[in-house]
């Protein structure tokens, strides 16, 4: 079970895997996009850490400000992502105080969808969906007892793996086709850090 | 990397803060500046319009706030989507109680986020309505016409638009006639060098000295051939070869026509090119309207060019000649 203030313990280590994540990041988004996703991704973790001390034990209004953080961070499309997967949780959390495996799992699966209907992608794009989508089942299907964290880091590399000789088929890489096959989707490595960083 | 600025990082502030002290009819909000909008405010009983977009293409957006044209703008880093937090600011300076419109380039960042900008605002009780302007032919087939680029073309949007706003039309009448607008502007461009991105120091693409990409996107997104450099006439005529019959006019027909340059293009190319537009128009008995010359809509210092068209109507060519004042613009 993971509380408000179990995710807001996991949340000052996502924000140091990012910051920590970005050269890499940006150098992988520079080879057929526009190179700021680790800048994007580190201005994300920097306002979320700012906004961390001051957000209350409830789970709904966390997810809320990490939304918010995200939409003054950037212009970047995976900024704006990040703020509808957050929102997407804090409208869907509604009045539990507590997430289990079960629940966590759900939540991804409707944030998911709700980058799909926001963002164009699909399942199977090359994407960060694919990386929830992973870690959905995974967490899904993971057996009582199971270490989850290991199950969600697992899942969050295989669908690296899987993906990586398929085209990115959405966004600016998508008109580089053929040279992305062969290379792994920069967003889907970020949710491999955030995964790694639980 | 040869630009004249301080740190790549300061760019687009440093442009901003140039530009309102320049420009006293505009001024700077949001939390960190990057939302423009007129200097006097939310005009009360209009329909506010706000753009949006990366910034590097002046006047393109922010340049065409004013009189008879658009109220506020958020700004992005060069080629970079605005903050969904700037959307919403703009639309707020927008607001003076008649509903906002958002009218801007069709591009999936762009769009991502004006979208979240209004479905947050609308939580609010603004009335909100949108129009994405997707011109550019040579991005997509006219069977895909929604996937377009917008390029160019939002420049006559904006104009239209922004006449039926200062003109009383309601959000409903402003947000038909630019979609009306947005319908009937159709864009391509060439490209022969490309530009710098301060922030990173690179070239947004690679093309040999001698040679030139037909089609190519305002961030140099890939266009329809790349080859050698042909005449202006050569050029020209398949400029327009690709758009006339898309846009559909006929002998006695009226069109509006920009010819824009993407940057570095002197104004003695671009009428090198309008010559032949205005001869073939005149072959074809169509009347070019308050032909528009010169730099519309950039990439900075990228060369090139793009040609508009747009067919006019009584209601439409009324619009295009009412008043209107931006700092880049005067009707």
């Amino acid at each position: 079970m993971a509380n408000a203030q179990m995710v807001k313990t996991a949340l000052a280590r996502w924000c140091d895997a990012l910051e920590a994540a970005a050269p890499e990041l940006n150098a992988l988004d520079g080879r057929l996009g526009d190179g700021d996703l680790g800048t994007t991704l580190q201005r994300c973790a920097q306002l979320v850490r700012e906004a961390l001390p001051a957000m209350p034990d409830e789970l709904g209004a966390v997810f809320r400000a990490c939304a918010s953080a995200c939409a003054k961070a950037s212009g970047s499309s995976f900024g704006t992502l990040l703020a509808v997967a957050f929102l997407t949780a804090a409208k869907n959390v509604q009045e539990r105080t507590a997430l289990d495996r079960t629940a966590i799992a759900q939540l991804l699966g409707i944030i998911v969808a709700a980058l799909s209907a926001r963002g164009g992608a699909a399942l199977g794009d090359k994407t960060m969906l694919d990386s929830l989508d992973a870690i959905a089942r995974a967490l899904q299907e993971a057996g009582e007892g199971a270490d989850l964290r290991a199950a969600v880091r697992d899942s969050a590399r295989r669908a690296c793996d899987a993906m990586r000789d398929q085209p990115n088929r959405i966004g600016r890489a998508r008109m580089f086709a053929d040279k992305s096959k062969g290379a792994d989707d920069p967003g889907m490595v970020a949710v491999l850090r955030m995964a790694e960083s639980l | 990397m040869k630009k004249i600025l301080n740190r790549p990082a300061d760019y687009v502030d440093e442009m901003l803060d140039g530009l309102v002290t320049a420009h006293r009819q505009l001024r700077r909000l949001g939390e960190d500046g990057r939302v423009l909008a007129r200097a006097g405010g939310a005009v009360q009983g209009k329909v506010g319009i706000v753009t949006g977009g990366g910034s590097g293409h002046l006047p393109v957006f922010l340049g065409y706030l004013g009189e008879g044209l658009l109220d506020a703008c958020a700004v992005g880093n060069v080629f970079a989507g605005p903050r969904v937090a700037d959307c919403q600011e703009a639309m707020r300076a927008a607001d003076g109680g008649a509903g906002v419109l958002q009218l801007y380039g069709n591009y999936g960042g762009d769009r991502m986020n004006f979208e979240m900008a209004r479905e947050m605002l609308e939580l609010e009780g603004l009335e909100v309505a949108a129009v994405r302007v997707a011109d550019d032919v040579a991005s997509a087939p006219v069977a895909e016409r929604q996937k377009r680029r917008g390029v160019a073309g939002m420049v006559f949007a904006f104009k239209l638009a922004g006449a039926r706003a200062a003109g009383g039309g309601s959000l409903a009448e402003v947000t038909a006639t630019a979609e009306r607008a947005a319908l009937a502007c159709r864009s391509i461009g060439v490209a022969l060098t490309p530009c710098v991105i301060p922030e990173s120091g690179k070239a947004s693409f690679e093309i040999a000295d001698d040679e030139v990409e037909f089609g190519m996107g305002i961030h140099g997104e890939p266009g329809i051939w790349r080859g050698k450099l042909k005449t202006a006439d050569e050029l020209t005529d398949e400029m327009l070869d690709r758009l006339l019959p898309e846009c559909g006019v006929g002998r006695g027909d009226r069109v509006a026509v920009l010819v824009n340059s993407l940057g570095a293009t002197p104004h003695e190319e671009l009428y090198i090119i309008y010559r032949r537009v205005a001869a073939r128009l005149a072959g074809a008995g169509v009347t070019p309207v308050m032909p528009l010359v010169g730099r519309y809509a950039t990439s900075m210092e990228m060369t090139g060019a793009s040609l508009t068209l747009m067919p006019l109507d009584g209601e439409s060519e009324r619009l295009l000649a009412a008043p209107a004042d931006c700092p880049f613009w005067k009707v």
